[in-house]
């Protein structure tokens, strides 16, 4: 068990390493876009790879964060009824599930993005805008996203594992439903 | 047996989803599931029934229709807005702004709570999170509300009901969500929801004048020693009139040389005399203006700038929405920056939360587009359609249960869930009662903002709890202690707002010119794409990534011939 602990670990460290420093990309979404944008308005010229590279950008920040989000919980969740439930059977339903629907789920999505990925590269796939960007790239980023969240998955499974069987201490991290106030630089809570 | 099964396959797969949700695993994943075991059911069963039309190569659509989520240029709005709205509550405007106009308002009865009210909508057009008004707003203007004797409930209602004002003004991301699901333009959308949600302001203060006369003990005016940058009105309405005429003199002038637009460059130049007029006098010390004057001022313009800059370039036309929010980021960067409140840090934080929001957000998109291959395609969409077409009172009929539907949903589950699960499903039928989409999507935006306020499970509420202090406190400004606020309390203020909420929905069903008017002239939306740049438009006859996909039954004909080149 503790060797397959580590494992997650290894695991979670690499995509939490990508998760982690993905997020600049948005910044630089953003400012290709407003630069973008007042470019085009002043000197009426526009080109296609600028807005392209926009949801580039952005895609690569999604794609690449999902399993990041997944394990630090931020995939948002219905908890309505699992509210009741106790922390064991919470743990429980989510290793079922990480195993009979998300593996197999990012399993067939693998299996179908890399011919999807593979003839565009091999076939040179320019996209159909004129001055527009290479697609491969874009599908490239499909991939390597439910790459990671497939080890993203094996290593929740160890660790929903692992603390079922008492060999991890801590459960799965607090579910985040959108932004939290810490997210947002207020420390709330009562005032005393 | 099994053709019983094939002919119900759209009810059974529905019903499987809803255990499936319930189960509480994330709802990307379970949507995502959900469309990929079914595939494998339908295309068992296909023999046996005629409303399957699904088999093996469709699946290979899959990827391509992961990457039309990715190149969809309208969703890149929702990071830029979220990152915008998320710096400016870093770098304090709230604050500002609260101490500001509740100084302005203070004095008269209720003002405080028309403060809240209008920080909330210019919070709103800003922000547009709903978290970081009502927790911004609960954290400073709570404490002085209880402080002066407002009563408990009221209090706390007025500032959850104002921070969920950022639901339906514009730029809400709730409305970039609608707006992709039912196949409209985000400005269209967005020029759509202004009237309803400036009204929905509006009636908010008229309830509090309402109270204020009925019940003045619940909420008094402030003492006159609180307001520290004392009085000055006089002084802010000279300075507001000679704004104003400087910016009809600028038009005057500006007409024969511009033509277009005068009347931009003239309130901007307006603007800004006022603004530097008013930042000289308080760095000079000339005392020109009173200091409340001064304050004022200085506190609302670069917010009503910003709010110009990405709401009113949107409107104009001069921006599509997404490079309205890549700008507003950009001046929220700038005003921080300005502010001495952006580091290191604060940026990464931003980012950080930004991510996490955009990534489950289109995961969940994604997860409902693997989910609607399947569902249409064993004609899922007609299922719905015959149901909703069998209720009683045709169009009206359709409205009234849909509102009630979304009404229960928002009680138990929250805003993002119900656009992407429910709406796609309902989005067709209204087509084809002739319903106009905006406006069906206004009604549900104003209906979801309710879902903020509906106890058990509304968020504004959490947030609230969150922030109101549950405990009998000490306050040092009065020196006695105040007792906390129950939850009961923070309930109890909402059941007001709800029922203004319900109000409203029924306003914008009665009166549907309220957000159709604000488009202008009627076109067919249906073949203008608004939010593409123009460059884009030439993109030689190549259809754009099919944003209409929900509403729309796939062409499933299309999609195996494309995927089936070698």
């Amino acid at each position: 068990m503790q060797a397959l602990l580590a494992v997650s670990r290894a695991i979670d460290a690499v995509t939490g390493f990508i998760g982690h420093h993905i997020r600049w990309l948005i910044l630089a979404a953003v400012l290709v876009s407003a630069v973008n944008a007042i470019i085009r308005k002043l000197f009426d010229i526009s080109s296609n790879a600028w807005l392209e590279l926009q949801w580039y950008l952005f895609g690569a920040v999604f794609m690449m964060a999902a399993a990041y989000v997944l394990q630090r919980n931020g995939h948002v969740r219905i908890d309505v009824v699992s509210n009741r439930l106790s922390e064991r059977t919470r743990e429980w339903i989510d290793l079922f599930c990480h195993i009979l629907m998300l593996l197999p789920l990012v399993l067939a999505m693998i299996w179908l993005t890399i011919p999807f990925v593979a003839e565009s590269y091999q076939g040179h796939e320019i996209s159909t805008n004129a001055g527009g960007l290479v697609v491969w790239p874009s599908k490239l980023f499909i991939l390597l996203g439910f790459v990671l969240l497939l080890f993203q998955v094996i290593s929740e499974v160890i660790k929903r594992v692992g603390f079922l069987t008492g060999a991890l201490k801590e459960a799965e991290p607090e579910a985040t439903h959108g932004l939290t106030p810490e997210d947002l630089g207020v420390h709330g809570g009562p005032q005393k | 047996m099994i053709e019983l099964i094939a002919h119900n396959l759209a009810p059974i797969m529905f019903a499987s989803l809803i255990v499936f949700l319930l189960l509480g695993y994330p709802v990307a994943f379970s949507l995502a599931f959900n469309g990929l075991l079914f595939f494998f059911v339908a295309v068992e069963l296909s023999p046996y029934s005629n409303d399957i039309r699904l088999s093996w190569p469709l699946i290979q659509t899959l990827p391509a229709r992961v990457l039309d989520v990715m190149r969809n240029d309208t969703l890149l709005a929702i990071p830029f807005f979220t990152f915008m709205g998320i710096i400016l509550e870093k770098s304090g405007m709230a604050e500002d702004l609260l101490d500001t106009i509740g100084q302005l308002f203070g004095p008269i009865r209720g003002g405080l709570a028309y403060a809240v009210i209008l920080v909330g909508a210019l919070l709103a057009a800003t922000t547009g999170v709903v978290a970081a008004s009502v927790i911004a707003m609960g954290l400073i203007s709570l404490p002085i509300m209880l402080r002066y004797g407002y009563e408990r409930p009221l209090a706390s209602g007025v500032i959850a009901a104002s921070g969920t004002l950022a639901q339906i003004i514009p730029p809400s991301l709730v409305l970039i969500v609608l707006a992709d699901q039912l196949g409209r333009s985000v400005g269209d959308m967005y020029a759509g929801a202004l009237i309803p949600g400036l009204l929905l302001t509006g009636l908010y203060c008229a309830y509090i004048f309402v109270v204020s006369i009925v019940k003045p003990s619940a909420v008094p005016a402030l003492p006159a020693e609180v307001r520290t940058l004392g009085g000055g009105v006089t002084s802010l309405i000279v300075a507001l009139s000679a704004a104003v005429a400087i910016g009809f003199a600028a038009n005057y002038l500006l007409q024969d040389e511009i033509e277009n637009g005068a009347a931009i460059w003239a309130a901007t130049i307006a603007v800004a005399v006022i603004y530097g007029g008013a930042l000289l006098d308080k760095m000079l010390g000339f005392g020109v203006l009173s200091r409340l004057a001064q304050q004022v001022i200085i506190v609302l313009i670069p917010p009503l700038a910003l709010i110009f800059l990405v709401l009113g370039t949107i409107f104009l036309g001069i921006a599509t929405p997404t490079e309205g929010g890549a700008m507003g980021a950009t001046g929220a960067l700038i005003l921080a920056f300005a502010k001495r409140r952006l580091d290191f840090k604060i940026m990464s934080d931003a980012l950080e939360a930004t991510t996490r929001l955009a990534c489950f957000v289109l995961f969940i998109l994604i997860g409902s587009r693997i989910f609607s291959l399947t569902f249409y395609g064993i004609n899922g969409h007609i299922w719905v359609e015959e149901l909703f077409i069998a209720l009683p009172g045709g169009e009206w009929g359709f409205l009234v249960a849909v509102n009630i539907l979304v009404f229960i949903l928002g009680c138990f589950i929250d805003f993002f869930e119900i656009a992407f699960i429910v709406v796609p499903l309902l989005a067709p039928v209204a087509d084809k009662f002739g319903i106009d989409l905006v406006w069906f999507g206004i009604v549900l935006a104003v209906n979801l903002q309710t879902s903020f306020l509906t106890p058990p499970f509304g968020f504004a509420l959490f947030y609230m709890r969150s922030v109101a202090p549950a405990a009998p406190w000490f306050d040092k400004v009065s020196k006695r202690t105040i007792a906390g606020v129950s939850t009961l309390q923070i309930y109890r203020g909402a059941v007001s707002f709800i029922v203004l909420q319900s109000i409203m929905i029924v306003v914008v069903l009665a009166f549907p010119q309220l957000s159709i008017a604000a488009r202008g002239p009627e076109v067919d939306l249906k073949n203008i794409q608004i939010e593409l740049p123009p460059a884009e438009g030439e993109d030689n006859g190549i259809a754009p990534p099919p944003d209409l996909d929900l509403s729309q039954p796939p062409d499933l004909g299309g999609e195996q011939q494309q995927q089936q080149s070698p």
